[in-house]
């Protein structure tokens, strides 16, 4: 149990000063991007938090969808791409319906998140990451996705299973996942769709290379 | 009447029994639903956070194999119809360039707006043989289908009622909530539990709080985030409907307990005492 004085000494100490960060030395280059790539109107942001206090996952976020804005105008690449908000961000919009100047605010976290994908930095929230990839490895082998598949395959990716097991949950998903399959909900067999290969060109072309 | 019906892949699987009672729905309103030829996924959330290509040449493909049959298309998950408004629109401004053949002039409904439509409305009314008397609902529509609204062309995003209409036109008494469009939280609680978790019991708590007995959805997401969660877990369970399965129940004047045999929280009890099965 504390004392008082030592409450109060804990309340004295300086609290740790963070380096601070130079305000436009980055120029234009990120923001021009951004507002090039997405069409946002970034620039005409002028902080008045709605798009925070609209999203419904913002006390999961480290940065703030209006700080992520402001951030995209500043050029502080890196801080963004490593911060968790483009990855809980849910693209539910409710950023970009009530924003008053029209910021494409779940664009331009969502754009960032498609950079962050392609870029060398892992992902702080990394199962978060790792679901949308596999959901696109189910996609790319059959066309559809079936939701048994697309689970199996899920935790058969490094450090999920461990993961699920040492906080509890594993047992009972397990118990769900057998309740679905016996409801009749989940299908073991997929139907593939015929056009496969086309996709799978598709998806080569996408990433840029030459089929 | 004829449309084209592009299921999405839930309807094969989670959703079986959307897939069922929009069957029987359509049937018994004399629509005829053509499925896509070969349709496969849209891509849902996983393409546009990782890849904004794919998310409009996924949908693409569909769009495309819609024209071919030269029919409208009506599609009963929220998401998709997001997507493939998404992708229409892109198509339309040309730009990326598709590998399948498509111009983007076909309409894209989504089907509770298709169904709450005045003459369909009317139609409903005068097809239902059993009224859902003194069935207290809410309807929840989620984020998909109504936002960005520049997509889906609500203009009545902040409080939509086509669900409600719908839910009106069966006799039901449908109640007023401000959770109409507040996310479930989507495919978040496979990878953070309790994110997920955290939204979906806001969602329940709340349509208690409005004095509801059951919940109405047309997404097969929010479906399956609102009743699993229930699983053994609340001392109050609330039944999370389809709209076309409530449609189903009031079109036949004896119901199936069966129909509801895939819901984790079972409807039928509240069903029975309304004397409604």
């Amino acid at each position: 149990m504390n004392t008082l004085a030592e409450d109060q000494k804990s309340v004295n100490q300086p609290k740790p000063t963070k380096k601070r960060k130079l305000i436009g030395d980055r120029g234009d280059y990120f923001l021009n991007r951004i507002e090039g790539e997405t069409g946002a109107n970034v620039s005409a942001c002028y902080q008045c938090e709605r798009c925070t206090n609209a999203c419904p996952v913002s006390h999961f976020m480290d940065i703030k969808p209006h700080q992520a804005v402001r951030y995209v105008q500043l050029g502080w690449r890196e801080d963004l791409l490593k911060s968790s908000t483009i990855w809980v961000c849910l693209s539910c919009e409710m950023c970009t319906t009530y924003c008053p100047n029209e910021v494409g605010v779940a664009e331009v976290i969502n754009h960032l998140r498609n950079i962050a994908a392609h870029s060398s930095i892992t992902p702080k929230e990394k199962n978060l990451a790792v679901f949308h990839q596999t959901f696109l490895e189910v996609l790319r082998k059959s066309g559809r996705v079936n939701e048994f598949q697309l689970m199996n395959a899920y935790y058969l990716k490094p450090n999920i299973l461990h993961e699920k097991i040492k906080s509890g949950s594993f047992k009972e998903e397990l118990l769900l996942g057998l309740t679905l399959l016996r409801k009749g909900r989940l299908k073991p067999f997929t139907s593939r769709s015929k056009a496969i290969k086309d996709i799978q060109k598709a998806y080569i072309q996408a990433r840029g290379e030459i089929v | 009447m004829k449309l084209s019906f592009y299921p999405g892949c839930s309807l094969e699987g989670m959703a079986v029994d959307y897939a069922r009672s929009i069957d029987a729905v359509f049937k018994a309103l004399d629509i005829d639903l053509v499925e896509i030829d070969d349709w496969s996924c849209c891509g849902a959330t996983a393409a546009h956070s990782l890849s904004e290509a794919m998310s409009v040449i996924l949908p693409a493909r569909n769009l495309s194999a819609a024209e071919q049959m030269g029919l409208d298309i009506v599609s009963p998950c929220a998401n998709c119809f997001n997507r493939l408004r998404f992708s229409q629109q892109m198509i339309q401004k040309r730009v990326l360039d598709i590998p399948w053949p498509v111009t983007g002039d076909l309409k894209i409904h989504d089907m509770t707006r298709f169904l709450a439509e005045p003459p369909m409305i009317k139609k409903i009314e005068k097809r239902v043989l059993k009224p859902l008397k003194g069935l207290k609902l809410v309807c929840y529509y989620g984020c998909q289908m109504v936002r960005p609204p520049r997509i889906t062309g609500y203009t009545d995003y902040e409080n939509p009622q086509t669900l409600d209409r719908i839910s009106a036109a069966t006799g039901a008494q449908v109640i007023d909530w401000s959770y109409k469009a507040t996310c479930c939280g989507a495919s978040i609680g496979i990878a953070r539990r309790e994110i997920g978790d955290s939204l979906t019991k806001r969602l329940l708590d709340k349509a208690r709080q409005a004095g509801a007995e059951a919940i109405v959805v047309s997404c097969p997401l929010c479906q399956s985030n609102l009743d699993m969660i229930q699983k053994g877990r609340l001392e109050r369970p609330i039944p999370i409907f389809y709209f076309t399965e409530l449609l189903r129940l009031s079109f036949s004047d004896r119901g199936n307990p069966k129909w509801f045999k895939t819901h984790f929280t079972n409807p039928v009890q509240l069903l029975k005492t309304k004397s409604l099965l």
